[in-house]
């Protein structure tokens, strides 16, 4: 799901060329950074973006309600784009296991695009390897079928945000090589040295080799307000993709 | 990086093969031996066990009114595993093994297997209800627990 992400990020930008309007879903997309980097920021915004494609209704998963709707999202919290978002709440494991197995149950329009937020608090429940990639391969797989409903040319987009370690911690190196697999495409969320009375992040955004990295400045003010602009190139740097260190490895 | 990116997709010398093979079968309902030396030289043994459980027609396509699919194979060891119909996951321990774990495989038999009958047209049809299929795939999950 690059694709709805990619429009979030440039939202903010003048230069929005019409050809990013396209309904493609793009590839499966993990969204990574470390604790209170604007993740769920971000896919609100992607929840707000796709409910105002005139399409499907928008289905985030999260296991906790969100403390407060994000501001500054780019779109306005129309109450009618609010009403095609549909929140659930998943407690456990377990029961977000049941819900995506069962997802072909539900009747109504399928989902145009499909979030979930703090996979790492599925994961810890989880032994190994292969019960990660089932989880991340059946998010796959319902996204898969609420595009097959959705038909051609208009697929349900899949982003998953999932919290990484702070830096020198890696050992969720592995499980998030293995999350890779299923993702083609990534946005990395990195802090940078704090402006004053601002959070500033820089997203980097892999979409999977259907084109070149892109980065952004995203910014959130003290009342909660998020900004995104994008990244400032410095000159004779603007091949950003090979040279830059930016992509956040952990 | 570039390997673990590639970790899940099917090459696309392998794609081609694939769709080549279902060209050819469909003219001369039969693989060319030329694509099953071909086969040998990508998989190695996988080759052969997957295109045994194809003879065997021990893939079965599971799906619902819904639409939603799902694969089943019957290994040679007697237990059925599950492949997902969209994406590259299959419930055996190979598959946890050399796939996920060790990257050094493209696929396990199963999962090859599944691909081949779809060339080949001949795995077993069998619809179910919206609810079991949600029971085939969650069943998947209960076993391990």
């Amino acid at each position: 799901m690059a694709e709805t992400l990619r429009r979030v990020l440039n939202l903010g930008t003048s230069a929005r060329s019409g050809e990013e309007d396209t309904a493609e879903a793009g590839p499966p997309l993990l969204l990574l950074g470390g604790p209170g980097s604007g993740k769920t920021a971000l896919l609100f915004a992607a929840a707000l973006e796709a409910a105002g494609e005139g399409r499907g209704p928008v289905l985030f998963l999260t296991r906790r309600p969100l403390q407060s709707l994000p501001r500054g999202t780019g779109a306005a919290l129309d109450p009618l784009r609010l009403q095609k978002i549909r929140f659930q709440y998943p407690p456990s494991t377990h029961e977000l296991l049941q819900l995506l197995c069962s997802a072909h149950e539900a009747r109504g329009p399928a989902p145009s695009l499909l979030l979930l937020d703090g996979l790492e608090e599925y994961l810890v429940e989880d032994q190994g390897p292969q019960d990660a990639a089932y989880l991340a391969a059946l998010l796959l797989d319902t996204a898969a079928h609420f595009s097959h409903q959705t038909g051609p040319g208009q697929g349900c987009g899949l982003v998953v945000a999932l919290q990484t370690q702070e830096e020198g911690v890696s050992g969720d190196a592995l499980q998030v090589s293995l999350l890779r697999r299923y993702f083609p495409a990534q946005c990395w969320l990195q802090a940078e040295t704090p402006a004053p009375g601002q959070h500033r992040l820089r997203a980097c955004l892999d979409p999977g080799g259907l084109g070149p990295r892109a980065e952004w400045c995203v910014a959130f003010r003290p009342n909660g307000e998020m900004t995104i602009t994008p990244w400032p190139t410095q000159a004779g740097n603007l091949s950003l993709d090979k040279g830059s260190s930016s992509g956040g490895q952990p | 990086m570039a390997a673990a990116l590639a970790g899940l997709t099917l090459p696309a010398v392998v794609e081609e093969l694939l769709s080549e093979m279902a060209a050819a079968v469909q003219e001369n309902a039969r693989i060319p031996d030329e694509h099953l030396s071909l086969l040998k030289f990508i998989f190695g043994p996988s080759a052969i066990q997957a295109l045994d459980l194809v003879d065997r027609q021990s893939i079965t396509l599971i799906s619902s009114p819904s639409g939603r699919r799902v694969y089943q194979v019957l290994g040679s060891s007697g237990k059925t595993y599950t492949c997902l119909a969209s994406c590259h996951y299959c419930s055996c321990p190979a598959f946890a093994f050399s796939v996920l774990r060790k990257s050094d495989s493209l696929l396990c038999k199963h999962l090859l297997a599944v691909y081949l009958s779809q060339v080949t047209g001949t795995c077993r049809q069998l619809k179910v209800s919206d609810k079991q299929l949600t029971d085939v795939l969650f069943a998947e999950k209960k076993q391990k627990a």
